[in-house]
């Protein structure tokens, strides 16, 4: 990944980092409390939930570190109005995701290329639908013509 | 008041340049010029080299013209970004280079000079090259 | 003697025309991510997974080796050229590198970085192939505690010497272990984090994991604009470095060479930290330090021949301990696992066609990469022009469709995406992905490397100190893990330093 010391993104004020921590705390407490339930046995015969209760112990207790640093960490970034595009994102994959066993992949895959094109990525109406169907295009060509993969088709 | 002109290292964009020359020193208006590669890319061929930027400096102080450089990156239409300069500067006319372009490459993907033509709201100046 | 037999054996391996052709596909593919910014040898080797099934272990194993030592090839063009690294190992290649193309000398630098790749990545098997099977043959003596001693430092080291925070860095450890233990206990078949679903209970799939944390999360991560500025294509016209450069470079790269495999070796180290180290230390030696960053030879001959040995000394802890020394390294270890290989001390004896075929394979790779570097200079450049916002839906359907083919399961897309908006958030948030993927793998043969000790110790954790290896291990363990402590509170305050964080070895 290349490093690009003009695009920094401003860091992430401490309400962000005191959230991150508080979640990495509530997830080491109730990984323990899980753990616990397990039924930790002994040193000499460690049970199932031995180690788990380990790990969630120094997690929450790191994270109660973290909690404890939240104003002065600076290594975490800004949420800001990009971060929509990666909303979007991921709501094309969760689409693409339910739609694929009922509908094939060819139509999902379309939209979604079709969307990252255009809306995340800026380009052109004629270059989004033409890379959109070259790819689904070549995908059919590839994955169920030549290496004849099970993927759900409608074609 | 100020010429415009679209510039790409390319034949075409050298017509237009030679064009917005004669036609700043005629009007005697400074001539700014806009070499905005798309962004995103790390390279854009699009982009004038270092020494091809001096170059063209050197034209237009030999020929009497004031030259701005505008090489800052665009997201969206290089159309609508050579209108929004020509905006910006106050331009009195905008110099465009014309391309040679086939029905079926102009379905594809569109003519930027057409729609510099279309969405003008001022003179444009559309030359081939020689 | 006999045990040459084996070496020539994988020589074999690596003639046959498949494996010759995966290792060309494979360092091809190591170059052009190495180029193009956003993806990393981690990321790739994550997407291409499911391509794994399908090809024999050594086949597999031969590319994805590929992609990791080919992309630190890679990297370095847009750095010399483009003033732009294109992995962080070479982000030092940029000081020198750069200021000989603005001297109009990029073809030397680029040759120069090409030859100490080579040079670097070939001394680098030879070592490895005479101190890989003494090192097995050592760990075989090794039991549950020695294990648990090896997994908890080299999960500390790379979470320690890697990117971002350490705390952090930990803490995705921590988590990448606490995911491991989801799914039915290996001792005492107890369903553990499983919340009832069918799906969860024989535990999380590392390759979903692995795609979405590295794969999906980095082009999600992408999608934010960052502003990268623009340049305009770059020409090279000198193409190779003179005989007076070479002589010049040669010390660096001899010693570039050497610090290379060792830090490559060390969980965390690598080729980042190799590259850095061997600039400074070049550097730092030569009578006239001032030439460096105004186009030395030495300057780009030293950090690439290091991190070309590094990325080749780093297989070392994978292939004769069956631990993982980094990032790329954890991924790979869950490919050989979804071949059926456990990686250990084993892997020597009982696939010597796999551990050669891999290790003789990095020879021809590293002369393709040799071939293949200079021409194609021009050819990565024009690459390098397609916009990323075209190559991310591409790469993204390529994960996605890949997803299903590992179990013809919609499940396993859904994890993708899931894993991939976690490892999103961890990136944004300051947590490094790569010490979780590396816990993660790690994670059931530390927990039960852990309660072996203890049952062998009856419940006593004072006995990891009475076995010699397992108890030097310890040690350093608590070194690393207490030294960052124990200097904030000796140190007290201390001004941070205005020089370049050009880290010294540990």
């Amino acid at each position: 990944m290349s490093s690009d010391p003009a695009g920094r993104v401003p860091a992430a004020g401490s309400v962000t980092n005191v959230v991150t921590a508080l979640v990495l705390v509530g997830l080491g407490a109730a990984a323990f409390a899980g753990s616990l339930a397990l039924g930790v046995g002994s040193a000499a015969r460690p049970g199932p939930g031995t180690w788990p209760m380990l790990v969630s112990g120094v997690l929450t207790g790191l994270g109660l570190v973290l909690l404890a640093l939240a104003r002065r960490t600076t290594d975490a970034e800004r949420f800001h109005r990009s971060g929509l595009l990666v909303l979007g994102a991921v709501a094309s994959m969760i689409v693409f995701v339910a739609l694929i066993g009922t509908i094939g992949f060819e139509i999902p895959s379309a939209v979604l290329a079709f969307v990252w094109l255009r809306f995340l990525g800026g380009e052109g109406w004629r270059l989004s639908v033409v890379i959109s169907l070259g790819t689904v295009a070549a995908f059919y060509l590839i994955f169920v013509g030549a290496l004849s993969v099970p993927i759900p088709h409608l074609f | 008041m100020t010429v415009v002109v679209g510039f790409l290292p390319t034949a075409e964009g050298e017509a237009a340049f030679t064009a917005a020359l004669d036609e700043a020193a005629r009007r005697g208006e400074p001539l700014v010029l806009v070499n905005s590669p798309r962004a995103g890319a790390v390279v854009s061929a699009d982009l004038a080299s270092p020494e091809a930027a001096a170059a063209l400096a050197d034209r237009a102080s030999e020929a009497g013209v004031r030259l701005a450089l505008r090489q800052e990156p665009h997201t969206g239409d290089i159309a609508d970004e050579l209108l929004r300069v020509a905006e910006q500067e106050n331009a009195s006319v905008i110099v465009i280079g014309l391309r040679r372009r086939s029905p079926v490459g102009k379905l594809f993907l569109g003519s930027n000079a057409q729609r510099v033509l279309l969405a003008a709201d001022r003179p444009v100046l559309a030359v081939k090259p020689a | 003697m006999d045990s040459l037999s084996p070496v020539l054996a994988g020589f074999d391996v690596v003639l046959e025309p498949v494996n010759l052709l995966y290792c060309l596909i494979g360092v091809v593919i190591g170059m052009l991510i190495g180029v193009l910014p956003g993806l990393g040898p981690a990321a790739t080797i994550a997407i291409l997974l499911p391509l794994t099934f399908t090809l024999e272990p050594v086949t597999a194993i031969i590319m994805l080796a590929g992609i990791f030592y080919g992309a630190q090839y890679g990297g370095t063009i847009t750095s010399v050229l483009l003033r732009l690294p294109g992995e962080a190992s070479s982000v030092v290649t940029v000081f020198d590198g750069y200021a000989l193309t603005r001297q109009g000398r990029a073809g030397t630098a680029l040759g120069i970085a090409a030859i100490g790749s080579f040079v670097g990545g070939t001394v680098s098997i030879v070592v490895l192939s005479i101190v890989a099977p003494i090192v097995a043959g050592f760990a075989l003596d090794f039991g549950p505690p020695e294990y648990t001693a090896l997994a908890l430092l080299g999960i500390l080291l790379v979470a320690t010497v890697g990117n971002g925070g350490r705390i952090k860095a930990v803490v995705a450890a921590c988590l990448g272990l606490l995911l491991a233990t989801v799914g039915r206990d290996g001792f005492v078949s107890a369903e553990r984090f499983t919340f009832e679903s069918l799906s969860l209970a024989d535990g999380l799939d590392f390759v979903p994991l692995a795609m979405g944390l590295f794969g999906l999360a980095e082009i999600l991560y992408a999608l934010e604009e960052r502003h990268r500025a623009v340049h305009a294509p770059a020409k090279v016209t000198n193409v190779w470095p003179s005989r007076a450069d070479l002589r010049q470079a040669g010390g660096a790269i001899g010693r570039g060479s050497i610090i290379g495999f060792v830090l490559g070796v060390l969980p965390g180290g690598g080729a980042v930290l190799a590259s850095l180290t061997a600039y400074a230390i070049e550097k730092r030696r030569s009578r006239t330090p001032e030439r460096f960053g105004q186009g030395a030879v030495e300057g780009v001959a030293a950090p690439e021949t290091a991190n070309n040995a590094a990325a080749t000394s780093s297989f070392i802890p994978l292939l004769t301990l069956g631990i993982p020394a980094n990032a790329t390294m954890a991924v790979i270890f869950g490919a050989l696992l979804i071949q059926g290989v456990t990686p250990g001390p084993q892997l020597v004896t009982e696939h010597p066609e796999l551990f050669w075929g891999v290790i003789n394979s990095m020879y021809l790779g590293n002369v393709l990469l040799l071939i293949m570097s200079i021409p194609l200079v021009g050819v990565f450049v024009r690459i390098l022009r397609v916009r990323p916002a075209i190559l991310a839906p591409i790469t993204v359907l390529i994960t996605l469709v890949g997803a299903y083919t590992v179990n013809n399961s919609t499940f396993d897309i859904a994890l993708v995406i899931a894993f991939g908006v976690l490892g999103y958030l961890m990136k944004k948030l300051g947590f490094d992905p790569g010490p979780l993927v590396l816990a993660f793998v790690l994670g059931s043969l530390l927990e039960s490397s852990l309660r072996r000790s203890l049952l062998l110790f009856d419940g006593d954790p004072t006995g990891f100190f009475t076995r010699g290896i397992s108890g030097t291990l310890l040690a350093c363990f608590l070194a690393v893990a207490l030294l960052p402590a124990a200097r904030s509170v000796l140190g007290g305050r201390r001004r941070p330093a205005t020089t370049p964080t050009i880290k010294e070895p540990v």
